[in-house]
């Protein structure tokens, strides 16, 4: 693999890089109808395989920290769907925006109206890209408002999208289909939920209702009425982006305040509600004038079911890592030791993923935890770069929940550590007495 | 008295519930209560009646899009694309009539008979943005081929046409795509590009002569 200088991080340079991918790609069918030209019999796998492997460096080049420190949980060669997790997701379906005719006529479609009929005001023009469509401004009875609006046919390459690179990822890998088909069934299902807008927006607001007392966090009032299959209306959360806020200085006390917001906003929901908000991108949170955390996005959620939860957050949140024991019969319910591993692979299992449990439970440990320590982060790099190197770990384990959650909580802490932010950790812990009962 | 317009629809309602042309104007006309004489008064044959439906469907698009408040405001290319998807809006509710007119028009190149009276309509309006756009430097005016731009359009009729009625998606959803794609390459094409930079180029070069020897150091 080619040597990587940097890790693009902002949206905006995410998406370049993906324009250059289709560049790549695009290429590489004037590549393939050139040369088919002088040899006829060259066969399509060729060309396939260019894109699959150009599709796939643009994904691992993209990968940034959070999908370091997921190799963590074992997952090594989960990078692919990580890698997918991330990047289908936001960037690529950065498509072209919408030609104000197709606003108008989705709107037509679904609406019966067209949007200066439904709105007083209605900017054709978008002001930003959401992940799979893009946000237009609106006003009605004197209420700013944002309108998302989904690109037609987004479901569609999504699907058609994974099916070409998947055989090629498995040969890339040098895994079987069959290892990694069940974590790209669960990015593809997670994926095309996002293109609901119809659960998105019932999730909306179910999820804002129900966490409408946290503190220091705010959601938009949702208008079902005017919202359909691909539009999404919502009131206009005035703030800044993460990176904005920090350029502005802001004191200690109130990057706590935020920081503890969006802690609390994530355990509240993993523990209270068992259902995550599984896409901490930082693009998904303004920060308003008041102090408060907006949040703006509910297109991925990520339900946690019982045989995930319990043993899962038992070895974080209570001393079951100190009975080795029943943390080993833990590690097999989450099939991060298996039953065909003979014992000196579940001795060595049992150590790996004890010290990682162990690293990533650190912050609920104490009462209190701070993020700015880099030393914390590193160690968590330190510790992904170790095991992605072991040979133990070339092939891919753990239940396929471990995908969104690790994504879920690695994204928070990261966002934490970029925010500098002490925060209490004790504020909504896990209910583990289920688990300890049995 | 009967009108066009009841003729019309008259005609259309044999061809869906029969599934094909009635066996002489004389029936058709008896079953309206005309004379065949009558009849001719207003068409010349079936085939004049699908095409004036074909004329009266692509003038009530252009007479809705042109009415919307927001037209405007449109670029040619989004006056092009508000055409298009006004024009899978009005069919929808035609569209067994689309289908059966289209199927059984005869297989060849070039335009169907049944369209010619859409395709004039069509024709002034693709002229008439085009030249709006020529005007506002939104496309490029390039000698022979901005008379060919209008062609390139009814090309995109024709194609979104048969996609539409070959389109299988909920609410036409493909359709829609294959516009917006469609639509977006064509203006693409008559926008300025770096190829009309290197004819250009091209042609000072030539005109000034000596290609050879100023490419020696």
């Amino acid at each position: 693999m080619k040597e990587q200088n940097s890790i693009p991080t902002s949206k905006t340079e995410r998406s370049a890089r993906f324009v250059k991918t289709g560049f790549k790609v695009g290429g590489n069918y004037i590549k393939h109808y050139s040369k088919k030209l002088f040899n006829p019999a060259l066969s399509k796998e060729e060309l396939n395989l260019d894109n699959a492997t150009d599709i796939y460096a643009s994904l691992s080049e993209l990968k940034g920290s959070a999908l370091k420190v997921a190799q963590m949980l074992s997952m090594d060669k989960n990078i692919l769907p990580k890698a997918y997790v991330d990047q289908f997701s936001l960037s690529q379906y950065n498509a072209p925006p919408l030609s104000g005719p197709l606003i108008v006529r989705t709107f037509s479609k679904y609406f019966g109206k067209t949007p200066s009929e439904i709105f007083d005001q209605f900017n054709i023009r978008s002001k930003n890209a959401a992940s799979i469509g893009q946000v237009h401004e609106a006003s009605l009875y004197g209420k700013k408002l944002a309108v998302k609006i989904q690109y037609p046919g987004v479901g569609d390459s999504i699907s058609s999208d994974l099916k070409m690179v998947k055989p090629f990822a498995f040969r890339l890998l040098g895994m079987s289909q069959k290892e990694l088909e069940i974590y790209m069934n669960e990015v593809e299902e997670r994926l095309l939920e996002e293109t609901d807008y119809d659960l998105e927006l019932k999730r909306s607001i179910e999820f804002s209702e129900a966490c409408r007392d946290l503190k220091n966090v705010v959601f938009p009032t949702y208008y079902p009425e005017l919202s359909s299959k691909r539009i999404i209306s919502m009131d206009w959360i005035e703030g800044q982006h993460l990176k904005e806020f920090m350029k502005s200085n802001p004191s200690q006390e109130l990057r706590n305040q935020i920081g503890q917001a969006l802690w609390d906003f994530y355990n509240f929901q993993q523990h209270e509600l068992r259902a995550v908000h599984a896409d901490p991108h930082p693009g998904n949170f303004l920060i308003t004038a008041e102090g408060k955390l907006g949040i703006i996005d509910f297109g991925c959620i990520k339900e946690m079911p019982d045989d995930f939860y319990y043993p899962f957050f038992s070895l974080t949140a209570t001393d079951l890592l100190e009975n080795k024991e029943e943390t080993i019969k833990a590690f097999r319910e989450l099939e991060m030791i298996q039953d065909k591993d003979n014992p000196e692979q579940v001795e060595f299992y049992y150590q790996a993923y004890k010290e990682m449990i162990s690293l990533f439970a650190q912050p609920y440990m104490s009462d209190s935890f701070d993020f700015s320590q880099t030393e914390y982060f590193e160690k968590l790099y330190g510790y992904g770069e170790k095991i992605s190197k072991m040979p133990e770990f070339k092939q891919a384990r753990g239940v396929k929940h471990f995908i969104y959650v690790n994504r879920t909580n690695f994204g928070l802490y990261n966002i934490l550590h970029d925010l500098g932010a002490k925060v209490k950790t004790d504020t909504y812990k896990p209910h583990v007495d289920r688990f300890m009962l049995k | 008295m009967t009108t066009a317009e009841e003729l019309k629809n008259a005609y259309i309602d044999y061809v869906l519930t029969q599934g094909d042309k009635p066996k002489s104007v004389y029936v058709f006309a008896k079953e309206n209560n005309l004379t065949e004489e009558e009849f001719y008064n207003f068409f010349g044959s079936f085939e004049g009646i699908e095409e004036s439906i074909w004329t009266d469907l692509t003038g009530k698009v252009l007479f809705e899009v042109q009415t919307q408040e927001i037209w405007e405001q449109y670029s040619a290319r989004e006056k092009a694309l508000a055409f298009f998807y006004g024009l899978i809006e009005l069919l929808k509710s035609r569209r067994s009539f689309v289908l059966y007119s289209l199927n059984n028009s005869p297989k060849s190149f070039g335009t169907p008979p049944v369209l010619k009276g859409a395709k004039k309509v069509f024709e002034h309006f693709a002229v008439n943005i085009i030249q709006q756009g020529i005007e506002s430097g939104e496309l490029a005016d390039r000698r022979f081929f901005s008379d060919k731009y209008k062609d390139a359009l009814w090309v995109q009729f024709g194609f979104i046409l048969n996609f539409w009625a070959k389109d299988n998606s909920a609410g036409f959803e493909k359709t829609d795509e294959a516009i917006e794609k469609g639509i977006t390459v064509t203006f693409d094409l008559f926008e300025k590009s770096p190829l009309d930079s290197l004819i250009d180029y091209g042609k000072f070069m030539m005109n000034n002569g000596g290609m050879k020897q100023n490419m020696k150091f």
